[in-house]
């Protein structure tokens, strides 16, 4: 797949994130997998097609959701990653997708966004390709949030 | 408010609809009168006929819409184009539908049309889920070979638990979800052994296998639907394929209806989910 279709993405992690209140992400790798992702504890996987079809997860353990969800609720401390936080993760995922999709529109590849799909567990695997996708760590304040990204 | 110029059509519209929620509260013959009954019973929603003696479907839709802009009119013709369809949306109608037309079909459309009076999640499960429903057992009949019982769960607001494989499809367009086909380990070996005819499958295969039949069952329940719904154009994502051991599936966002199908080797399950907001 062309590796130029996962800047969209990131783009958005960077834009969207510094204006919900988090520190400025970065990116800390990128590489190519395939077979399958190891959730690392709670994973959103958001389909999107029309011209490019495809799919995205956002991956990250259970201590980052809830930090990631406490800083989405104005700093309220999170105990257990109940339902109001899994909400939190889900709408942060849509807006993710959101916006790179309106990213990948300024390139020409208009999409359409299904709604997130959150998974909780550790050890539960995620295929999202057949053969390749692409792979990229963001860094939030200490907190990270594996990208992977699949385009048929 | 049923319009059409033709006695049998208008008996055969009032009788589909005889044994539902819908009542027919005024019945036109032509434009004129059509305008009229509008303008005092304020009908909910309106079938229009394409060929009436004083103006046309789309002239007679034109003159109710700039009385009431929020009128719901489905166009019931024996011919059905683009032109026509083009025409008729600038004329404020809202689907359209080709003669004959059957009473599930008239049925969804009206339901669809009528969202706000009737609720959503009536017309989800009216419309949407009970095509999923019969799709489900459909697919796993011509795929599986495998005859089905079913049941239907409303709103399940829960997490879904997945302890094998489950199959999630994106679906776009309005209203925007997801569907997701899922079993536990086991009924995923029988069913894959059921689809390839095999004594023993590996789990790559079986786990193909259901990705497979998931995605063939979820297209048959979104082309069914889109027939239907002429305007809707719902799409699927490509399929993304969880597994694992005691994984919660959940997305507190979404109305969300779980279709269990009981089968001679395992229960398996297919939930569909809409957007709350679209």
């Amino acid at each position: 797949m062309d590796v130029k279709l996962v800047n969209p993405f990131i783009d958005a992690f960077t834009a969207v994130l510094p204006q919900m209140g988090f520190p400025t992400p970065e990116r800390t790798g990128m590489g190519v997998k395939d077979k399958h992702i190891e959730s690392l504890g709670v994973s959103v996987l958001v389909g999107f097609t029309k011209e490019i079809r495809g799919n995205v997860v956002y991956n990250m353990d259970e201590e980052t959701a809830k930090f990631i969800a406490s800083t989405m609720m104005m700093g309220m401390p999170i105990a257990s990653f109940d339902e109001m936080a899994q909400s939190a993760i889900s709408e942060m995922s849509n807006m993710l997708t959101a916006n790179a999709a309106t990213n990948l529109a300024a390139l020409g590849r208009e999409v359409d966004i299904s709604t997130p799909s959150l998974t909780v567990g550790v050890g539960a695997q995620i295929r999202i390709s057949a053969g390749q996708f692409l792979t990229v760590s963001m860094d939030l304040g200490g907190h990270v949030v594996e990208i992977d990204i699949a385009v048929e | 408010m049923v319009v059409d110029d033709s006695k049998i059509s208008r008996m055969m519209i009032s009788s589909m609809l005889a044994k539902t929620n819908f009542e027919v509260c005024a019945m036109a013959e032509n434009a004129a009168h059509a305008i009229d009954l509008y303008a005092k019973t304020r009908p909910d929603v309106v079938t229009m006929d394409m060929n009436l003696p004083d103006a046309d479907g789309i002239e007679c839709s034109r003159r109710i819409h700039a009385m009431d802009s929020r009128c719901k009119i489905v166009m019931i013709s024996a011919m059905k184009d683009a032109k026509l369809i083009m025409h008729g949306r600038l004329a404020g109608i809202s689907s359209f539908l080709q003669k004959p037309v059957s009473t599930n079909e008239l049925l969804d459309t009206l339901m669809i049309l009528c969202q706000e009076h009737v609720g959503v999640n009536a017309v989800y499960r009216d419309s949407y889920v009970s095509t999923y429903a019969k799709v489900l057992q459909e697919g796993l009949q011509q795929i599986a070979g495998l005859e089905s019982e079913l049941q239907v769960q409303e709103e399940n607001s829960g997490p879904l638990s997945v302890n094998g494989v489950a199959v999630i499809i994106g679906v776009v367009g309005e209203p925007r979800g997801r569907v997701a086909f899922y079993m536990d380990e086991e009924t995923m070996r029988g069913f894959a052994r059921a689809v390839l005819q095999q004594e023993s499958v590996t789990d790559a295969e079986a786990q193909a296998a259901v990705e497979e039949s998931g995605n063939i069952i979820a297209g048959h329940g979104i082309s069914r639907i889109n027939d239907v719904i002429k305007d809707r154009e719902m799409r699927l994502t490509p399929p993304g394929i969880i597994s694992g051991v005691d994984i919660k599936l959940s997305n507190p966002e979404l109305i969300a209806f779980n279709i269990k199908a009981k089968t001679s080797i395992g229960d398996i399950f297919m939930n569909v989910g809409f957007a709350r907001s679209v």
